[in-house]
Parts: C-alpha cells; structure tokens; sequence
C-alpha cells in the first residue's frame, strides 16, 4: 500500500478516497478484513489519529464495521458498495467535464476521442479485458 | 498535558521568549516550527527545568516539574545525553540503573528496529547512528510525554526515513509528542498540531487537519503566509 | 539512596582510568626512590668509609643514618603526591565542567535523573572525598612496603628502621595524616567544606555564567570573611578574649554552618537557576 498525499487536501479524506477506489476496484472485497489503525498508521506514513479519524469517517458512512475487538471490516453491504462506484464514477466524470467543458468539445466528439483512447489503452496492457 | 503560560527569557538584553503560551495534549504531536534562533531549543529547555525562565509558569499534568516528572516527561535533545566512551549496551544499563520508567524489553525492540549494536561505542557511531541511540533511550521510556529536539536535523535520508517511522509506530502509542523543526517535509503528514514561532512569540497556532479541511491549505501554504508578511 | 550510591560509583568510575594512572605513578615512583635513595647512600658509604678511610661513625654524624624518611625528602617520594594533589585540586573543577563540554552534553542526562538534583552535588563531593582517601590509604599501605624493600638494600647497622607512624609524624605527610582523630576529623573537615564550597562557587558561573564569576567570587570571600571571623575580630580588636578551645569550638560550628550554607545554595541554583 503506497499512497502518494497532497499537502492541502485533508489526510484523513485522502485516505478514505484510496479505500473507495480499492473498494470500487475490487482490491478490497465485501467482508475483507482491513488493517488495524496502528498498522494502517504505520504503512501510509501518517499520523495514528489521523488513521483513527479516517476509519471514524468510514465507519459512520457504513463502508466498514467493528465489532468489539475484532478487526475491522469492508461491509458487504450491496447498496453501500455501488454507492461507493457510483460516487467514484460520478466524481472523475465531474472532473473531466469541468476540465473540458472550457474547450467547447462537443459531446459526440467527446465520446468518440474516449472510444479511441479505451481501445488504445486496452490494446497497450495486452488485451487485459 | 503540557501547558505553557506566558513564558518570557532573557539572554542579557536579548529577549528570546517574549510572553509564549500553548498546550500540548497526550495523544498528540505537536511541531514547534520557526526558522532557527526563535528560542525552540530553549522552550523545551524551559518544560524540562533545564533552564530557568525570567517569567510564566509550566504545568505538566496540572503540576510544576519536579524530580518524579522525570519518569513521566523526557526530552531527546539534538546532542546525544551519554558520554562517548560508553557502549550503547552501558548507556542503557545507565537508563535502567536510574529510571523506573525504563523498558527494557522495548529498549531491545528498538535496538533491533534501529539495526544497532550494543557492543557498539557511542563516540564510533555514525551521525544518523547516534542520534538514533539518542531517539532510543528516550523512547524505552514508558513516559506520557516526550519532547524532541531537530530529531531530523543533520542525518542522511534512510536515518530520517527511520525514525519518521517511530512516529506512525506503537512506539508513540499515545503519548505526548513536542518535536521542533525548521524542515516540515519530513513529518507534515504526522504532526497533528503546529505552532509558528517567530521573535519568542507565536504567531500562530493550528490543527494540521483543520487548516487542510476549512482552509485548503497545507502547513507549508500557512507558514509562507505568515513569514512572509 | 541506592541511587546515590549508583551516581557516586559511576562518577568514580568516570575518573577511574587516570585515577589508577595516577596511583601507578605513585607506586613506581616511590618506589623507584627508595632504591635509588637505598643505593646511592650506599656507594657513598663506601666510597667514604672504604676508599676515603673516613671513620664509620664521622661519616654517620655527617650523613646521618639511612632512613625511609631521607626517601620522603625527595622528589621521587614527594613529586607524585604533588601531582596526585594537584590532579585532584583540578578535578573538583573538571568534574563539574567536563559534564557541560563537547558534543556530548551528559549534564541534560543529569539534571533529567529522576533524582534530587542535590545529589548530584553530593555525590560529586563524596566521590572527591572518597579519591582522597583512596589516595592517603594507598600511602599508608606503601610506606611499610618501602620500609622492607629499604632493609633488602641498606645493612642493619647503616639504618634506622621506623614504623609508618614515625615517618609520618618526622615528614610532611603528618599533613596529610593527622596523628590524632580530632585532626583528622578537622582537616578534613575543611577540606570538604573548602570543596563545597568551590563547587557552589562553580554552580554560580553555570547559572549565571560570566555574572556568575562575580556572585561566585564573591560567595567565595564571604565564606572564608565568615570562617575566620572569630580571629579576625580579636585581631582587630586587640582582644584575646576566647580561650584556644572556645575557638576551635566557635570554628567547628561556623564550619559546618558554611557547609550547610554551602549545599543550600547549590540545592537552591540547582533547582532554579542552572542552565545546561
């Protein structure tokens, strides 16, 4: 687990940003047991409380849950989880059109250019998918 | 916690604390961040009675310093406290002869975590070395408040990669941390609380998350806002 | 108080090296002049009564008869004292500031031991005091050693053969071994007033620094203006009014007053003002 911070974005929502992505990639899967605050504290390089704050965070929105002493764990709540994809999708998207939108691209345009991009992509991992 | 009240000193004419106050809580790690010569050495001095102040009042837990807080609060200065010719094996034994407080069996974990050894004379070590002893035999202790003095100063990366790594470690678990710095880089994702000090006063005082969520700012954004004008 | 006794051996142990350097020298030293000393009164009486024909007895009343007080005269029996004594009058002052000097500041680890910072005074002091006596027990054990190795050397009838007490009390060692307890006890009753005093003198200047010299300095004065008051007053007065042991009295209690002074202070500025 490597994660590269910003300085200006809080570290605790920045930490819950890279469990979401894990969670929509399926690094983290429904149910997994996820490391302890010390640990998590330890392996991304910051502060404990700061661990402490971001597990609060996902807690109260439902994506983990403890139970007394047990570690804790990604829900497997279904609807919790598409959540987190959907948040996640509607975000980049909201990002891409606010950086294009200034370019005045048309839609039809806009889509091609991703279908080329995809292809390309796809085309240069191998035919991963 | 440690509350500092409106401590002033004077070197001669020079007034090098003007009126400092601030708390530092358990739990927390709290950077004293100015550019050099703005009297953070001698704050920490101040807390642990190893220098006297002209005013203002220190409280540890509720009380003034006195010979029992010393198993409660050290200090790891940015020279080593052991004398040149012992071992590290011995500097520990010193620590062990005369603190209850002492952790031994930390004291060997570090020793490990470190890669040190205590066969090793303190006066043959390497800079970064030493002052990885020095963070040890602080850190053995099972005290509620440790104050440390530039523990990144004048050491190569992997050394300060090391022990920014204490920090995040349950080496720290929930203790009190007071660290100074004029190199923010190092530990900017680790400090839960900063305060600026400029001419022996505090300019500013904040949370670290806070300033990031409310404001947008990293601690580096605050500090260019405040030095520079 | 087991705390104490660990600061004390690990200050003695800090002096250790040159401390034992110091007792060798000593040893070799003294040793060496007795049989120097043995030899050259030998070849001299020889010399004189076998080749020169001077009359056993003329050469006896001239030179006087071999003794190990004849060694103690010397450079080879008082040099190394000197240098013990003087090697130690410099440690009551290095023994403070080597804690300050160099990269290595042991004086933070001190001052953070969670201990009554008295007594790193005292254990300073004792381990003083404790190194003189070391260095007196060590001359009392040598001198009957090179009263035997004088007898190896010398002929029976070209000697005089003395006890340690003897040398002692025909020698400057009386100095530094009193014949009777109560001289003992004052000598070195001053002596330990005289450190104390020195080293509260030297925690003025590490609190104070260079105002400190002058509080230092004059700490200093005023304990010895009080310690001889009582004789300076009846010099100046021209009145003898106390008797001998009304003084020596007078002076056993100004002296422990100064001691008690003397550690009050120190406990005071090392408690308030000392700064590493």
């Amino acid at each position: 687990m490597n994660v590269n911070f910003n300085n200006r974005d809080p570290v605790y929502v920045q930490v819950v940003r890279h469990f979401k992505e894990q969670i929509a990639t399926g690094m983290l899967e429904p149910g997994q047991e996820i490391p302890s605050r010390r640990e998590l504290a330890n392996k991304l390089k910051i502060n404990p409380n700061t661990a402490q704050r971001a597990y609060k965070e996902m807690e109260e929105a439902g994506l983990i849950h403890t139970e007394r002493n047990l570690p804790s764990k990604i829900t497997r709540n279904e609807k919790t989880l598409g959540a987190v994809r959907e948040e996640l999708i509607a975000g980049a998207v909201d990002s891409f059109v606010a950086a294009i939108r200034p370019i005045n691209v048309s839609l039809d345009e806009i889509v091609g250019l991703i279908q080329d991009k995809y292809e390309m992509e796809s085309k240069e991992e191998g035919g991963y998918e | 916690m440690i509350e500092v009240k409106n401590i002033s000193k004077k070197y001669g004419r020079k007034k090098v604390l003007n009126g400092v106050s601030f708390t530092a809580n358990k739990g927390e790690i709290t950077s004293l961040i100015g550019i050099n010569g703005v009297g953070k050495t001698t704050i920490l001095n101040a807390i642990m009675a190893l220098t006297p102040v002209n005013s203002g009042e220190i409280l540890i837990n509720n009380e003034k310093i006195n010979k029992a807080s010393y198993e409660k609060i050290t200090f790891i200065p940015d020279a080593i406290t052991m004398l040149p010719q012992m071992t590290i094996a011995e500097a520990m034994q010193f620590m062990q002869d005369f603190y209850e407080s002492w952790n031994q069996e930390r004291a060997t974990e570090l020793l490990g975590f470190f890669k040190l050894k205590g066969s090793d004379k303190i006066s043959s070590l390497s800079k970064g070395n030493t002052a990885k002893v020095n963070l040890l035999l602080g850190l053995a202790l099972d005290v509620d408040f440790l104050l440390m003095d530039e523990p990144f100063s004048g050491i190569d990366i992997f050394s300060r990669e090391q022990i920014a790594e204490v920090f995040t470690s349950h080496l720290i678990e929930d203790r009190g941390v007071i660290i100074t710095t004029h190199e923010i880089n190092d530990i900017e994702h680790l400090i839960d609380k900063v305060i600026l000090l400029d001419e022996g006063t505090v300019i500013k005082e904040f949370n670290t998350e806070e300033v990031r969520e409310n404001e947008g700012k990293s601690v580096i954004d605050v500090m260019r806002e405040v030095y520079r004008t | 108080m087991t705390r104490f006794l660990k600061l004390v051996n690990f200050e003695l142990g800090r002096f250790m090296k040159i401390y034992l350097a110091l007792i060798g020298i000593t040893i070799i030293s003294q040793i060496a002049g007795v049989i120097i000393k043995s030899n050259s009164y030998i070849s001299r009486a020889n010399e004189a009564i076998y080749e020169d024909l001077v009359p056993k007895e003329e050469f006896f009343a001239t030179e006087g008869l071999m003794s190990v007080l004849q060694v103690t005269r010397s450079l080879w029996f008082m040099g190394p004292i000197a240098l013990c004594i003087a090697a130690l009058i410099f440690y009551i002052f290095f023994i403070w500031y080597r804690d300050w000097f160099g990269k290595n500041t042991f004086i933070y680890r001190l001052l953070m031991l969670p201990t009554a910072r008295i007594q790193i005074f005292l254990s300073k002091g004792v381990s003083i005091l404790l190194m003189v006596f070391g260095f007196v027990a060590i001359q009392l054990m040598l001198l009957p050693i090179e009263s035997v190795i004088l007898k190896w050397i010398v002929p029976l009838d070209y000697r005089i053969d003395m006890t340690a007490g003897e040398i002692i009390q025909n020698s400057y060692l009386q100095t530094l071994i009193p014949s009777t307890f109560i001289e003992f006890v004052l000598y070195y009753g001053a002596g330990i007033m005289a450190v104390f005093i020195i080293f509260t003198a030297i925690l003025f200047e590490r609190s104070f620094r260079l105002k400190g010299v002058l509080l230092g300095a004059i700490f200093v004065g005023m304990t010895v203006l009080v310690f001889f008051s009582p004789i300076l007053i009846m010099e100046i007065m021209q009145t003898y009014y106390l008797y001998p042991i009304e003084i020596f009295i007078l002076e056993i209690i100004l002296g422990l007053m100064l001691i008690s002074v003397s550690i009050w202070t120190s406990h005071f500025l090392l408690k308030k003002k000392i700064a590493v």
